[in-house]
């Protein structure tokens, strides 16, 4: 059931897209800010929250295809968890990002933080796919109407 | 240049203050909503002003757009709350609050 108020529906519609726009810009900015992919992850699920509460479950529903969002949560723990292995595949330990770093190159410190923050963003970005699907899928699942049957939803 | 931010940090609590003998006293759940609201619009305020006095404005505003969003998402659930009990009056606001 969606609100009458034609204000409310108009400005969830509009705004969802600047809510996850700001969610990936909390995500870039968790180096050097307060954020990082948790909290982008949040956000961006926000974003979901008030379509639902704006224009009715169904349509909030409609946006987050069911089997992506639980394809996607553990997609995310495996982005990360891949990241570490491929660090030590390059020769560090678990996560340690400066594996990453171009053995041969002329400023030794300079590419070893470069890969640094290739690898934060990295698992950042793995834990913000995953907080945002697991997000979703909570919100969705807790707040189904409870006249719908359970295979019966888009 | 700090004593404009700690006097307008003042000004704003002052305001919150008086927001939250409104929130507190109602008397109906519009007036508290609102003023609730209120609040959270002067936190954001708040938090801008301690950004500028801590010198890491770049820092809080982050925080204050974060908490910008999540009071305009939660203002509309808890409207959509008590949705069903505005409905079929009148004016709900100008109606005592149902104990």
């Amino acid at each position: 059931m969606r609100t009458e108020s034609v204000v409310v529906r108009y400005l969830a519609l509009r705004a969802a897209p600047f809510i996850q726009l700001y969610a990936l810009y909390v995500l870039g900015h968790g180096e050097d800010g307060p954020g990082g992919g948790f909290q982008g992850g949040v956000i961006f699920s926000a974003s979901f929250v008030l379509l639902a509460l704006a224009h009715g479950w169904p349509f909030g529903r409609q946006q987050v295809n069911e089997k992506v969002a639980d394809i996607l949560a553990p997609t995310g723990a495996l982005i990360f968890a891949g990241i570490g292995v491929l660090t030590m595949l390059a020769g560090g330990a678990f996560l340690e990002y400066g594996a990453f770093a171009k053995a041969g190159a002329e400023d030794p410190e300079a590419a070893r933080l470069a890969a640094q923050h290739i690898g934060l963003i990295g698992i950042e970005a793995g834990v913000m796919i995953t907080v945002a699907a697991s997000m979703a899928i909570l919100f969705f699942e807790m707040s189904r109407p409870p006249r719908e049957s359970k295979g019966n939803d888009a | 240049m700090d004593i404009v931010y700690v006097v307008s940090v003042v000004v704003v609590l002052v305001g919150m203050l008086a927001v939250l003998k409104r929130v507190i006293s109602g008397p109906t759940l519009l007036d508290r909503l609102l003023g609730v609201n209120v609040i959270g619009t002067k936190t954001i305020v708040l938090l801008a002003l301690i950004g500028f006095l801590a010198d890491r404005p770049g820092f809080f505003l982050d925080i204050a757009l974060a908490y910008a969003l999540i009071n305009f998402i939660a203002t509309i659930a808890v409207l959509r709350h008590f949705e069903a009990r505005f409905r079929g009056r009148a004016s709900a606001v100008t109606e005592e609050e149902p104990s």
